[in-house]
């Protein structure tokens, strides 16, 4: 600034010489009496920077230049000086902070941290304030319903020796257990026997407990495992029992229950050729629907088929294809196998 | 009257100081180069060199030169013989390799990657041979992987290459011919095909085409300037004068221009072997040191591994003891190392430099060296070159004598106000001596261009002064046309006075008018009257002591002072037909009348006070190195502020305190003028010594070589040292200084190969605008990694949650790439183009060791505090497309190994539905897609708070910054994209989201800027205290 403010002035001066030399002077020591300070500031950093600022340096010179020299005594005082980070006798210091100053982190951590738990309680709160227990916000995730099979041991494929009771035993203990909450009387006691063909609509709170229609295990006939405790499998006919996902608020077509159809998948249809559908409409009554969540729906029974291969190919795999139709069913989704659908395969040995 | 050493006179022409000095040092000179080599570790280059200074050739005679070489000197070569003895290699420099190699920070960064890759295939191959069971997503994630090391690797590359190439341009050389005698003739060759034994010819204004020795010479002088640094000719003979090969005057360099007449010499040494082709060679073999921001990169490497390995360490630890087999433990450890890589870093990190290079391109810096954008930044030490950089490089009259006053002439680049007072009738004679005594003249055909730009032929001096009174009286050859010149005595070393005799422009005045200049006190001993205001008036005591104050203070000022006198040939004596004979002087050359002095001096530019200032309050200290007399560059010092008005030498104090250079506390003294001679007999100790303790510091009469050893002192001291330089010579102190700087006008190929900068304009004030650049990309990059790692965080949280808790992942890794690669990439980028918050130039240099680009604070701040709340944040919205969709947090807890079995497909959710693995799959990608979306809410507040550490945003203005806005623009463009746009692809993993979830994280987003308002409140609160201490980075 004071520099150029000379050059302007300088030209209504035209014995310029002399003035120039009085005047830099005085304009040199105004604009250097801020700078000296600077100047010996930083004298001071290049020089010899005082005792506190030095010792710090040398740890950190230390610590940097160690790396550079992988001898075994740069090693050892890397080591030492390690040490010495970790806890300074002399100072008291731990990871180069003072008990002091360690607790004072400490506690600013704590208070940061509570309040952001705060924080995120408070959101949590009202995210569930928001979100309702009885049902489910969106379930366009969840639909259309998935398809499973019992029994099911972590494999889709049925193979086991008519023969030996050893590979299909697991089946039957399978099939047993789970049908244990369709035994009848459990039913009967817990449940009531609603009118089939339509929905078994419950009006009323959110927060009433409802009621869930039987399903009877003697509704699966041959396949219930009453008469023949070996679910057919002894004779190589087994039966296999078809479940769809249970979706809060699902209500199948009026008037068009689904139903469930099996096939050969790939190749020759006539591999299988009898399957019979256990309730014989192969389909699953309205009266089943709609669900209306774990919470009040406690009782509710998944409605099953049971599907009783009578006659399939033997000594040979067989793929099959289980697939749901009715309105508002998909079973094509490339996929999802379990969508609508579901395929297991059939390898009976005599 | 005594005349004082203090007394600079420059004659014109003279060369004795120059002489003196280079006798007296002469093998001095080189010795540190000498010393240096030992300091070098390629012994075979320590034992060529000193091979080459034993050097014989000098002493023997033609005959057995003809004997050693098996040529002769009459007929020369037979080109058989020299098409053999050019297999040993052209006469050429051979060009260093040092361009095509990544650069170490790039190949730090790399290294990283590396890593990565080979634990991340690790991984893979884990995956695939042992536990999971749908190995296409693995391998198809490796590849992806791989991918964007390889890209990120290429780009890198290509950034770096891109900025080397501007440099390719500069190294093309205009092939050289030479006159050499082969088989009895004289050819013209390519002078790359010279051959040890060739007789060659030169003559004024050729390049020296290798080192030859003279075996004739009629009045050869060569510039050896970019050898040894001295700007004065050198003359050239074939006799044998000094036992150093380097001092003789037989032996004419490599590369070195002969000036004028011609001579004859047989090759010597070619290409590399040459003097210069080994100090050249001698620069590639100076350490190539690590870049301060190699260091840096190197350290955030270290922060960031450090973190990973030991975030791993204890995960494997938690992992263990959770009961997981040890593989998975493996396996997981490895996912949270990969997980901290930064993979868009490096992208980010080459850009903002490229992008910092281009903008100091603009502003005629060209740096060649991306990484030495940065390095100029954090510089401390500038070692300046006087001529060409500081000055204009132009001898231009800088003030006046006459009528018993000092007027001080315009020495601006366009001396566009001259405003002494010109009414005076002695400025009217002094003028037409000045026109007239001079033999400068403007080559023709320039009449368009401004007069200071116009070419001269002649010297320095008689070109300033042409320059000067062309501007002043306007056409000076009509001037000299009008008044003939009848003789002349050009300037000779011995008179040292230059004179002519003329016709007047009166037709009525029949006298001639005899004009002269030359040094002021032979000027005045051949007067006896002086002109004063006109009027002729005895020459007594008392103006001659006028006269003596006046050559001693302009003298003082570093400036060369020239007398001017004339006299008016009385017409009877001397009628029109006179002949003048110069040889018999039939003349008077005595008792003529004085008119005035004039001194020049090669000014500073006008641009370089300022930017000379600017270094000071940026507490950089500039050093001027110069080959020049001392007295000049101590004035010249003075004038730009290198020594500011008030600081005095150690001289100074002596000559005010009246007493003896010695008696003086030398620490009394800030500045300090050094001379090359005095430079050598220090010991190391004593430099250092020097340079710590002295602000303002002047090297004078320094050969290049001694830049070395300065260079070094001032590393020594733990500075950052810039240094310019130009010639052939400074490119080992160019290769060794942190950032070398070379002149893109004046400066020599080897030099600018040397030089990790060229200077377009050769001007010191576009250094400072570098700084200022570096400085500001220290700080953005500061901020630019801060943002990247803050994220680092996001991701790596749900990793660790769904380690420890068993959640369903909440992040996949395809997401992250798109989150490092895609979102975050423009905005960290568009940090470079944040503005400084403060005057950048008005703080200190950063100390190497304390001021790191990643520090504690940083790291701190980002991982635990910022990206702990983007996590939380983050969560929050992962809870909410859950809970919403069926699973609640209760519900999800240990729910892990369940929900990724793909045999359960009727797994029950929090209302009892029961779910296929594929659509828990598909929740799982919409989580993916949430919890993407919810950290690129939160970075573009991030990326709000990054722009100020200090400053509020407010403050800072959250417009200023437009490439922000695009930025942001571009995340929230890229995210729309991605959801909806690819949301279909199952491959990316990401669905499209519910427009309410992009906003769950607002109010985390805003949470996070109004938290660090007030940290940056609290720092400038208590600026020093306790809170800035551990929270300002």
């Amino acid at each position: 600034m004071r520099r150029q403010h000379r050059s302007r002035r300088a030209p209504t001066f035209p014995h310029g010489y002399r003035y120039r030399l009085d005047d830099q002077d005085e304009a040199n020591q105004n604009y250097l009496a801020d700078e000296e300070e600077e100047a010996e500031e930083e004298a001071r950093v290049m020089g010899v920077p005082n005792l506190e600022e030095k010792e710090k340096e040398e740890e950190q010179n230390e610590e940097e230049e160690g790396q550079g020299q992988p001898t075994g005594n740069t090693w050892w005082q890397k080591l030492q000086l390690m040490n010495e980070y970790l806890w300074d006798p002399e100072q008291r210091m731990s990871l180069a902070r003072t008990g002091q100053s360690w607790s004072l982190i400490l506690v600013i951590y704590f208070f940061f941290y509570a309040s952001l738990a705060a924080v995120i309680t408070v959101c949590m709160y009202t995210l569930f304030l928001t979100i309702s227990t009885y049902m489910p916000t969106f379930t366009e995730r969840v639909k259309p319903p998935g398809v499973m099979i019992r029994p099911f041991a972590h494999s889709l494929n049925f193979n086991f020796n008519v023969s030996e009771p050893d590979t299909w035993q697991h089946y039957v203990i399978s099939l047993n257990g789970f049908l244990q909450g369709y035994n009848d009387s459990l039913q009967e006691e817990m449940n009531v026997d609603c009118p089939p063909g339509q929905y078994f609509i419950q009006d009323g709170n959110e927060d009433e407990d409802k009621k869930a229609c039987q399903f009877k295990r003697s509704f699966l006939k041959n396949c219930s495992g009453l008469e023949d405790p070996t679910f057919g499998y002894s004779t190589g006919q087994p039966c296999i029992l078809l479940k769809m996902n249970r979706i809060v608020g699902f209500r199948p077509e009026l008037g068009d229950p689904v139903k469930v159809s099996c096939k050969v998948q790939r190749g020759d249809e006539n591999d299988i050729r009898s399957i019979n559908y256990y309730p014989e409409s192969a389909s699953f009554d309205l009266r089943y629907y709609p669900y209306y969540g774990k919470l009040t729906h406690v009782n509710y029974t998944s409605p099953l088929v049971a599907m009783h291969f009578t006659d399939v190919v033997k000594n040979q795999v067989v793929p099959v294809q289980c697939q749901l139709k009715g309105k508002g069913i998909i079973n094509d989704v490339i996929n999802d196998h379990f969508v609508g659908r579901v395929i297991f395969t059939l390898n009976i040995e005599t | 009257f005594q005349k004082t050493p203090e007394i600079y006179s420059v004659e014109l022409s003279g060369t004795k100081d120059v002489k003196k000095t280079d006798k007296g040092d002469g093998k001095q000179k080189y010795r540190g180069l000498k010393n240096k080599c030992s300091n070098f570790r390629k012994n075979d280059q320590i034992e060529e060199i000193k091979e080459e200074l034993d050097l014989d050739d000098h002493k023997l005679s033609s005959e057995e030169l003809e004997k050693r070489y098996g040529t002769n000197i009459i007929t020369g070569l037979s080109s058989a013989r020299a098409a053999e003895l050019l297999a040993d290699g052209p006469n050429a420099l051979h060009p260093p390799k040092e361009t095509q190699r990544l650069s170490m920070m790039v190949a730090q960064l790399c290294t990283f990657y590396g890593i990565d890759l080979v634990l991340g295939s690790g991984s893979l191959l884990s995956y695939v041979l042992l536990i999971d069971s749908s190995p296409i997503t693995q391998v198809y994630l490796g590849a992806v992987l791989a991918l964007v090391v390889i890209l990120t690797g290429i780009f890198a590359y290509y950034q770096e290459a891109k900025s080397t190439n501007i440099m390719a341009s500069f190294s093309k050389m205009i092939p050289q011919q030479a006159l050499v005698i082969r088989d009895a003739e004289k050819k013209t060759i390519p002078s790359e095909q010279l051959v040890v034994g060739d007789i060659v010819e030169i003559k004024g204004g050729d390049q020296i085409p290798a080192d030859i020795r003279l075996l004739s010479s009629q009045g050869c002088k060569v510039d050896n300037s970019s050898l040894t640094g001295e700007s004065e000719p050198q003359s050239r003979s074939c006799d044998f004068t000094h036992d150093n090969p380097l001092e003789t005057k037989n032996i004419g360099f490599y590369s070195t221009t002969c000036l004028e007449g011609t001579a004859t010499g047989m090759v010597i040494n070619t290409g590399d072997r040459t003097i210069i082709g080994q100090i050249a060679s001698l620069a590639s073999g100076v350490g190539n040191e690590k870049t301060p921001i190699a260091i840096e990169i190197e350290h955030f490497v270290h922060i960031v591994a450090g973190v990973a390995v030991s975030i791993g360490i204890i995960f494997f630890i938690i992992a263990v003891s959770m009961k997981y087999p040890v593989l998975y433990s493996i396996i997981f450890l490895i996912g949270i190392i990969v997980a901290n890589v930064p993979e868009g870093l490096l992208a980010t990190v080459t850009v903002t430099l490229s992008l910092t290079a281009k903008r100091m391109a603009k502003k005629n810096c060209l740096v060649k060296n991306l990484e030495a954008v940065e390095t100029l930044g954090s510089t401390s030490i500038i070692c300046s070159d006087k001529t060409g950089t500081l000055t204009q490089n132009r001898m231009t009259v800088a003030h006046l004598w006459f009528d018993n006053q000092i007027f001080m002439a315009d020495t601006s680049e366009d001396h566009s106000n001259q405003i002494f007072d010109q009414s005076s009738e002695t400025w009217a004679s002094l003028a037409k001596i000045i026109t007239l005594c001079n033999r400068a003249e403007f080559k023709p055909g320039q009449e368009s261009i401004p007069i200071m730009k116009k070419t001269v032929v002649g010297d320095a001096s008689e070109t300033a002064l042409l320059k000067f009174s062309e501007v002043i009286l306007g056409d000076v050859m009509e001037v000299r046309k009008r008044n003939r010149k009848v003789a002349e005595i050009p300037f000779n070393s011995t008179n040292k006075f230059q004179l002519s005799i003329h016709e007047t422009d009166d037709p009525n005045d029949k006298r001639f008018l005899m004009v002269m200049k030359g040094a002021p006190e032979r000027i005045l001993e051949k007067c006896s009257t002086i002109m004063i205001n006109g009027q002729e008036q005895p020459l007594d005591q008392s103006t001659a002591k006028a006269f003596h104050t006046a050559y001693m203070e302009l003298g003082g000022l570093g400036e060369r002072v020239l007398g001017f006198c004339h006299l008016y040939l009385p017409a009877d004596e001397f009628p029109e037909t006179y002949s003048f004979d110069i040889d018999t002087m039939n003349f008077p050359t005595s008792s003529l009348c004085f008119v005035g002095l004039l001194s020049m001096i090669d000014p500073p530019r006008s641009t370089v006070p300022d930017a000379v200032t600017k270094c000071r309050s940026a507490g950089i200290k500039v050093i001027m190195v110069t080959g020049d007399h001392p007295i000049t560059a101590k004035a010249i010092a003075r004038s730009v502020g290198i020594i500011s008005a008030n600081s005095e030498t150690v001289e100074d104090i002596a000559k005010r305190l009246n007493i003896a250079v010695e008696q003086v506390n030398e620490w009394d003294a800030k500045a300090a003028v050094v001379t090359g001679m005095e430079l050598k007999d220090m010991s190391q100790e004593q430099l250092d010594e020097l340079l710590a303790n002295h602000s303002e510091i002047v090297f004078a009469r320094t050969s290049p070589q001694q830049k070395l050893i300065i260079v070094e002192g001032c590393q020594r001291l733990g500075a950052v040292v810039a240094v310019t330089g130009d010639g052939v010579n400074d490119s080992p102190a160019l290769k060794k200084a942190d950032i070398g700087i070379a002149m893109g006008i004046a400066g020599s190929d080897a030099a600018k190969n040397a030089a990790d900068m060229v200077l377009l304009d050769d001007n010191f004030a576009s250094i400072v605008t570098g700084v200022e650049e570096g400085r500001l990309i220290f700080d953005n990059l500061k901020k630019t990694i801060a943002y990247t790692l803050t994220k680092n965080i996001a991701e790596l949280c749900p990793f660790l949650i769904y380690i420890i808790v068993g959640l369903p992942l909440p992040i996949g890794t395809i997401t992250i790439l798109f989150i490092d690669l895609g979102t975050d990439i423009i905005p960290s980028i568009a940090l470079a183009y944040e503005k400084a918050e403060s005057d950048i130039m008005n703080r200190k240099p950063r100390h190497k060791k304390k001021d790191r680009l990643v520090n504690k604070p940083l790291a701190l701040y980002s991982y635990l505090h910022v990206g702990l709340m983007q996590s939380l944040g983050a969560f929050v919205v992962y809870f909410t497309v859950y809970s919403q969709e069926g699973f609640r947090p209760s519900t999800l807890i240990g729910l892990r190994l369940e929900w990724e079995k793909h045999s359960v497909n009727d797994l029950e959710d929090s209302y009892g539905q029961e779910w296929t693995r594929y659509q828990r799959q598909y929740l799982e990608w919409t989580g993916y897609t949430a919890f993407f979306i919810a950290i690129m809410v939160q970075q573009i507040a991030d990326l709000i708070i990054r722009k100020t550490r200090r400053n509020s945003i407010f403050q800072q203005g959250l417009f200023r910054n437009k490439v922000i806005w695009v930025g942001i623009a571009s995340q929230i463009i890229i995210a729309l994209i991605l959801s909806y746009g690819l949301g279909s692809i199952t491959a990316l993993n990401f669905t499209m989201l519910r427009a309410q979830y992009w906003f769950v994280a607002v109010p985390y987003a805003i949470l996070i800027w109004v938290y660090d308002e007030v940290r940056k409140f609290f720092i400038r609160l208590y600026p020093g205290g306790w809170w800035d201490k551990n929270m300002y980075y």
